[in-house]
């Protein structure tokens, strides 16, 4: 029992967190940067407690006689916890800056981060439909009234109004999706379903197949894959950039925490029947993705449409699972973390430069960046090398295991559009590049600021480059490619 | 009644709110047409646990309504501070999201 309440506190220290904070914001004597000191803290013990359980726990359900088989512990959810507290810790750091240079951030801000955390935590490790959905509502909602967070803005106000209406009804389908599967196997357990899924042939399970299509709408709508694609762009444009920040990078991972767990372990046997379907999906996202980020002049929202692309790429590795390649599950983590440090970077600097003014970023605003601002412009191209996928960055690794897992499956024609939409990323990712790079600047060079933000970019930038060449050439240094054998080993434990 | 007939009604149901979400522009009238969804899936889930003699289908119900309050109290919230900024529900006058729109 106590080693079970133990195995439970990373979750509860979130939401204990979370609680904490709520009370902490009531005053206002509290300055913004100690309270995000408080809820930096409280997720590094988690991310501390989460690195401790790590592979000594498999399959076993947590609190059984309490919540019944709710809640399971394997390597892969913790893998997936540790990844969204480390992209919370860098969400809230990073954007300290930001936060100080705006009057409308309040203590509730980190409260909600810690709560939408939690329910990350919640989905990674829910083995219970039901649980999913509650989990996922956690989630999204703290996300939603993130994204209304200016008040006083706008644009603000009219993303988190798009942003729930659309995201509400899909959640109404995931739930339809679930009464469905219910009806069929009588439970919503997703053991139970596994058994029922794999005892049963095809055509028998007709109401099942319907209910997890209805399941599968919601995930590809919260990944913004491109039939359900048209809220991306405007809700990640009228975020504030920590929040935007944020969506982009860990919740993304947590959507593909749950469609993971689901396309391997349940709908295992019945993939076959999704595969064309993904196969239309991942072509129309990759080419809908690329037209949408090249039609953009504000950097955020370009970000927002190569963000659809990047799915794009996830989706081509989803749909090999379901014809049998192993390299693709572990693919999928991979490049989740790749794309999470680039984007964060990325990201972190646009935060960065908002915090000095209050204008949207365009294109032609980086022109002779590189001259006012060296090192960041060096940064910033790392970034933008790494989401490009450029050899010796960690976004090259990644790409190369998604495209070695679609060609081990035999499909070689989204292998070959996704090297074709990689190309054309170039146009737009390397527009920016030669923005900063070619044009010249009347104003001063200023000076590199040392504070936490900055810092952590640096160490950012450093992971993309260690990740893509320190592999192969730095002996005795372990590599990124000792994650994909830990990404394997948390696959395996998911069987 | 046969369950048929539930099924029947639940679909009905399940319809008419998705035809208000995509073609109501009242924010008061798309919220309640999602509520209507809802609902019509809580009354599916109802009608399953009485079919399969199981009970755990109206607890998820009953969890569900949970889930639709606190729905209930961010969107009601929403509209409230949209009517105040804007003095409009209509959905179709919020259209400042495009490109080009460069206050932060």
């Amino acid at each position: 029992m106590i080693e079970q309440l133990l195995l439970a506190m990373p979750m509860a220290i979130v939401v204990i967190g979370a609680f904490v904070l709520m009370l902490l914001s009531h005053s206002r004597r509290i300055k913004l940067d100690r309270l995000n000191i408080v809820a930096v803290f409280f997720l590094i013990i988690s991310f501390i407690m989460q690195y401790y359980t790590l592979g000594n726990h498999t399959g076993t359900f947590l609190l059984e006689n309490v919540f019944n088989e709710s809640f399971i512990l394997d390597d892969f959810a913790t893998i997936f916890d540790l990844m969204f507290t480390a992209g919370a810790i860098l969400t809230l750091l990073i954007n300290n800056d930001y936060f100080k240079s705006r009057q409308y951030f309040s203590g509730e801000y980190f409260a909600l981060i810690l709560f939408s955390v939690f329910g990350m935590m919640m989905l990674s490790h829910a083995n219970e439909l039901v649980t999913v959905f509650i989990a996922l509502e956690i989630a999204s909602i703290s996300v939603y009234a993130l994204v209304g967070y200016h008040k006083n803005n706008k644009i603000s106000s009219e993303a988190m109004m798009k942003y729930m209406v659309l995201g509400s009804m899909t959640g109404v389908f995931f739930m339809l999706g679930t009464a469905l599967i219910y009806g069929a196997v009588g439970s919503t357990s997703l053991t139970q379903i596994a058994t029922y899924v794999s005892s049963n042939s095809i055509e028998d399970m007709t109401m099942l197949i319907v209910g997890s299509t209805f399941i599968m709408i919601t995930i590809m709508f919260k990944i913004g894959a491109v039939p359900f694609h048209s809220w991306v762009v405007d809700v990640y444009h009228g975020a504030p950039y920590p929040i935007t920040m944020f969506m982009a990078s860990t919740f993304k991972i947590a959507i593909f925490a749950i469609a993971l767990r689901l396309f391997i372990v349940n709908f295992g046997s019945i993939n076959s029947f999704w595969t064309e379907i993904l196969q239309v999906i991942t072509i129309l996202t990759l080419l809908g993705g690329s037209w949408l980020a090249i039609r953009q002049t504000l950097v955020k929202r370009m970000l927002a449409g190569s963000s659809i692309v990047h799915s794009g790429y996830l989706l081509i590795a989803i749909s090999s699972i379901g014809l049998g390649s192993e390299l693709a599950a572990p693919a999928i983590m991979f490049y989740l973390i790749a794309y999470f440090l680039s984007s964060v970077g990325a990201f972190g600097i646009l935060s960065f430069i908002a915090s000095q003014s209050t204008k949207q970023m365009h294109y032609e605003d980086f022109k002779g960046f590189a001259s006012r601002r060296p090192y960041m412009a060096i940064m910033m191209s790392i970034f933008m090398l790494s989401l490009a996928g450029f050899p010796s960055t960690i976004g090259f690794l990644g790409k190369f295991y998604i495209f070695t897992s679609a060609i081990e499956s035999g499909q070689i024609l989204l292998a070959g559009l996704g090297i074709l939409t990689a190309f054309i990323s170039v146009y737009y990712y390397f527009k920016l590049i030669a923005m900063m790079y070619f044009y010249e600047s009347d104003k001063p060079q200023k000076k590199f600021p040392f504070d936490i933000s900055t810092i952590l970019i640096v160490v950012m930038a450093l992971l993309i480059i260690w990740g893509g060449i320190g592999t192969s050439l730095i002996p005795f240094i372990p590599g990124a490619d000792g994650f994909i054998e830990i990404a394997k080993q948390a696959i395996s434990s998911l069987k | 009644m046969t369950p048929d007939m539930f099924f029947l009604l639940t679909s009905l149901l399940f319809s008419i709110g998705l035809v208000g979400l995509i073609s109501r522009r009242n924010l008061f009238v798309v919220y309640m047409s999602i509520e209507l969804m809802l609902s019509s899936v809580n009354l599916l889930l109802a009608t399953f646990s009485k079919v399969l003699g199981d009970a755990s289908g109206s607890v998820i119900a009953l969890l569900i309504i949970a889930v639709i309050a606190a729905e209930a109290a961010i969107f009601l919230a929403m509209i409230v501070h949209i009517y105040r900024e804007n003095r409009t529900i209509d959905s179709d006058d919020f259209d400042k999201l495009k490109e080009g729109n460069s206050n932060a």
